[in-house]
């Protein structure tokens, strides 16, 4: 029981220390820590507990809620942006997954197009030069004896 | 006949971002040097640094028409906030021709994209008559639909689109 108490008396001594709150002089409220007889009537009142003087209270009641809550409310924060982050980047990952697949797949379409039309213009050739190979033939045979081919323009 | 799903035109969301629906009827071939574009090709800006070789289809020499190049990825495709960038336009080109025979508005601005992969799309569009078309005050957030409807040039006839990254791109691909 004794030990609780000098913990929470290290504790707002620290406290107070700290946040240099110029009310009653520390040495009139704080007993001197080693004595263990004491700890009835001299130990300062925990800062939680509602005391004469309200003052002192206030101020450091709302030091160290402001600075327990800002500093809970900071990695809240920070949690919540964490995680608003990680998917903001997933749905732009997301995104980009899309577009690439989009693009390897309209690039994809088109080059089947262009088989198809290739095809068709590669057999329309050969067809043709066929015919053209034929009409030579024909032509090469009734070459063979000899022809006027052109007439004298006078 | 409308363009099938499987288009690359559909596929590639240019139907969409940048294009309502058409039904190609004019000729367009597009080429950059030795290159010539079939969509989704991959180009980078040294290779597109001068203006492509145009030549249109079409029969009637007394039909003029109108070429768009624009960029709907900028600044980047992930946040297009500046869709699109008009890179070149030529008005009155007559049909069987090329941009050689047309007017050069907007002059050819290379495309330079710094982030992600870009699709340049060229569209081509009938006029109803000649010089009946006018450049825009700007590149930047230009909007082909708009600047159709504006100039009814209707639907477009013909379009391509290729991609364009930075030249030192890793093409989408990291291992």
């Amino acid at each position: 029981m004794e030990e609780v108490w000098k913990e929470i008396n290290l504790a707002s001594l620290h406290q107070r220390r700290q946040l240099n709150i110029d009310h009653e002089p520390l040495n009139q409220e704080l007993p001197p820590l080693s004595s263990s007889t004491q700890h009835g009537s001299f130990l300062p009142p925990p800062a939680t507990v509602l005391s004469l003087n309200p003052h002192s209270i206030d101020t450091h009641f709302d030091e160290s809620s402001r600075f327990g809550c800002s500093e809970k409310k900071r990695s809240q924060d920070s949690d919540e942006s964490r995680g608003d982050r990680r998917h903001k980047r997933m749905t732009k990952n997301r995104e980009s997954a899309v577009r690439s697949r989009a693009r390897k797949q309209a690039y994809i379409n088109e080059l089947e197009l262009e088989i198809v039309h290739l095809q068709k213009e590669n057999a329309r050739l050969k067809r043709q030069e066929e015919q053209l190979k034929m009409a030579e033939a024909t032509q090469h045979q009734t070459k063979k004896i000899l022809q006027r081919s052109w007439t004298c323009p006078f | 006949m409308s363009l099938s799903n499987r288009d690359p035109l559909v596929v590639g969301r240019v139907v969409g971002d940048v294009l309502e629906c058409f039904t190609r009827s004019i000729d367009l071939k597009v080429t950059y040097g030795q290159r010539e574009v079939t969509n989704g090709l991959d180009l980078r800006p040294s290779q597109v640094l001068n203006k492509p070789r145009v030549e249109i289809g079409g029969e009637d020499l007394r039909n003029f028409y109108t070429l768009v190049m624009v960029d709907p990825d900028v600044p980047s495709p992930s946040n297009p906030h500046l869709r699109e960038y008009l890179h070149w336009l030529v008005t009155d080109i007559p049909a069987t021709t090329g941009t050689n025979f047309g007017n050069e508005i907007v002059s050819y601005e290379s495309p330079r994209p710094n982030s992600g992969i870009h699709r340049i799309v060229l569209v081509l569009f009938r006029q109803l008559g000649r010089q009946t078309v006018y450049e825009p005050g700007w590149r930047q957030q230009f909007n082909t639909r708009e600047f159709a409807s504006l100039y009814n040039l209707g639907l477009p006839v013909a379009a391509v689109f290729y991609n364009c990254q930075r030249e030192s791109g890793c093409g989408g691909r990291r291992s």
